[in-house]
């Protein structure tokens, strides 16, 4: 017990220091590396809340997709394009300040308001399933969940998803594709 | 606390094994290498040249660390520990004999291929902390191929899952043998439950994985970047590769990375479509082979042997293939190979509801 808590918080102030050290970095491909630190961190995390599909399914999105698309992106851009983003926006009412401050207050009240309204007392929907066993334990084999559900109750927005990716890349085709030759 | 130090011996012991494994592979790899273009090979050191590979790696651990003047020094460090650590945590799920797998998750097939794909990232970050033109180029190239070939060698283990019903290395492996609970038909005709053998393995239960396994092997011979797919490393083009700028120690974990990632992507393709550990040697009539040769220490030279054999395959090939064109690999991904592996699947899913379970 005492050494799955001491990884939670390793692993959450990993998570916590990447992602300050990230926005503060000045080299962005140092920084777009270490996202790849906080996306792992995060993975773990999601272990420790019994959801081993999607820590693993984290790594294999954001980190084999996402963030060798970002590195890709990064490498192919010109420098004089890349020098306004190093830049960044000068002046107290740049709008991105502000608008940054107001989100991250908000959800910072929101977190504490949670808190507060718990106040330390497990909430009574967890106490009423573990008294029922309706728990998934660390024993279980998620997946037949998981595979069932997307199946049955969710093959709706599982199908408009699976169509709005297919559109997705219909329109990168189509987009890349070069231009006919008119003869 | 016992078990964890359970846990650091049998990572310390895996390590040995790969360390092992890689000098056994450089050695076979320039035999073979020798023997395909009828010249002898190392023959200097020890007796038939045996002990080159060993004299090499004590050459590469003494000499000096040295980075590019103007190397992102933190990311050319960090890119060959990332590449290995990348291939090594994969075989935390890898099944070595009933009952011995350092882990058996219930995830273990996806984790394995989750955690292959951040080498791509030790990749980049090896050809952009190089600072050098063709580190970069390389490392684009490799990642390029990698993020391809993952798509037709996913989809073909999901065509062996599919049969299978799980994603548990070590119950993939049991539904392959002797050992079994669930009724095996080899090519979907005869009831192999009680004979076992090679008539039980994934590939043998139904035709079309024969053709998933073979989409498999090449697009994980892509994935580990060898010959006929090494244009990340095209000597003739590029020095060599993302490894250009790397010496000593460093490059020594660049060449261990490759070597155990042959092993792993062998061993994944064992596990799914070869039976695993499990025995190839069928009962016959009360000839009980397929029991007498199942058991702990059988098991790890079972998937030893078929894992060796398929690893002997990829060097044999290296050195008789030529190595292809961009363009040529990207069309056989995406034209040949990722078309075959959707029709592998949906045969699959046919043959599981119309043959395994009708």
């Amino acid at each position: 017990m005492m050494i799955s808590l001491i990884l939670f918080y390793l692993l959450a102030a990993t998570a916590i220091g990447s992602a300050l050290l990230i926005v503060s970095l000045k080299n962005l491909v140092r920084s777009i590396f270490l996202f790849f630190v906080t996306l792992f961190s995060l993975a773990g995390l999601y272990v420790f809340a019994l959801a081993d599909f999607i820590a693993i399914t984290q790594v294999i999105v954001y980190v084999g997709g996402v963030l060798v698309l970002m590195l890709f992106a990064f490498m192919l851009s010109n420098r004089v394009l890349l020098s306004d983003v190093k830049q960044g926006f000068k002046g107290v009412f740049a709008l991105p300040k502000w608008q940054g401050l107001l989100i991250s207050l908000a959800i910072f009240f929101l977190l504490l308001s949670i808190a507060m309204q718990f106040n330390g007392h497990e909430p009574q929907w967890i106490t009423r399933s573990k008294s029922e066993q309706t728990l998934i334990l660390s024993s279980d084999n998620t997946i037949h969940h998981l595979g069932i559900n997307l199946m049955t109750r969710y093959v709706l927005p599982f199908e408009v998803i699976s169509v709005f990716l297919m559109m997705a890349l219909m329109g990168a085709a189509h987009l890349a594709r070069k231009e006919e030759q008119k003869v | 606390m016992n078990f964890y130090i359970i846990y650091i011996l049998v990572a310390i012991i895996l390590f040995s094994f790969l360390a092992a494994f890689t000098l056994f592979a450089v050695y076979a790899e320039r035999k073979v290498a020798g023997f395909v273009q009828d010249r002898l090979g190392p023959m200097e050191t020890g007796k038939f040249g045996s002990l080159q590979t060993i004299a090499d790696i004590l050459k590469l651990l003494q000499k000096e660390f040295i980075s590019p003047a103007n190397s992102d020094k933190l990311l050319f460090a960090a890119a060959p520990v990332v590449v290995f650590v990348a291939v090594y945590l994969g075989f935390a799920a890898m099944p070595w004999a009933p009952d011995l797998a350092p882990a058996a998750l219930n995830l273990g097939l996806f984790y394995v291929i989750a955690i292959i794909s951040i080498e791509a990232i030790g990749v980049l970050m090896a050809g952009w902390g190089s600072n050098n033109k063709f580190s970069l180029l390389g490392s684009l190239r490799a990642v390029a191929q990698i993020v391809s070939y993952e798509i037709p060698a996913g989809l073909a283990l999901i065509a062996a899952v599919m049969i299978t019903q799980t994603l548990n290395m070590q119950e993939l492996t049991i539904n392959q043998g002797v050992l079994s609970n669930e009724r095996l038909l080899f090519l979907g005709l005869w009831d192999v439950s009680k004979v076992g053998g090679f008539l039980a393995w994934n590939i043998f239960q139904a035709p079309h994985l024969m053709l998933a396994y073979i989409i498999y092997f090449i697009a994980s011979l892509a994935e580990c970047n060898r010959a006929p797919f090494d244009i990340p490393e095209a000597e003739s083009e590029l020095v060599s590769g993302y490894h250009t700028e790397y010496g000593g120690l460093r490059f020594a974990f660049f060449f261990l990375a490759e070597y155990c990632m042959m092993f792993l992507v062998s061993m994944i393709g064992v596990v799914l479509f070869l039976g695993g550990w499990n025995t190839p040697l069928p009962n016959i009539g009360t000839v009980k082979l397929a029991e007498w040769t199942t058991g702990m220490w059988w098991g790890i030279a079972w998937i030893l042997i078929k894992t060796l054999l398929i690893v002997g395959l990829q060097i044999l090939i290296r050195w008789t293939l030529p190595r292809l064109r961009v363009d040529q690999l990207m069309s056989l991904c995406w034209k040949v190979l990722t078309p075959l592996a959707f029709l592998c699947m949906a045969i699959s899913g046919v043959w599981r509801i119309m043959v395994m379970v009708g």
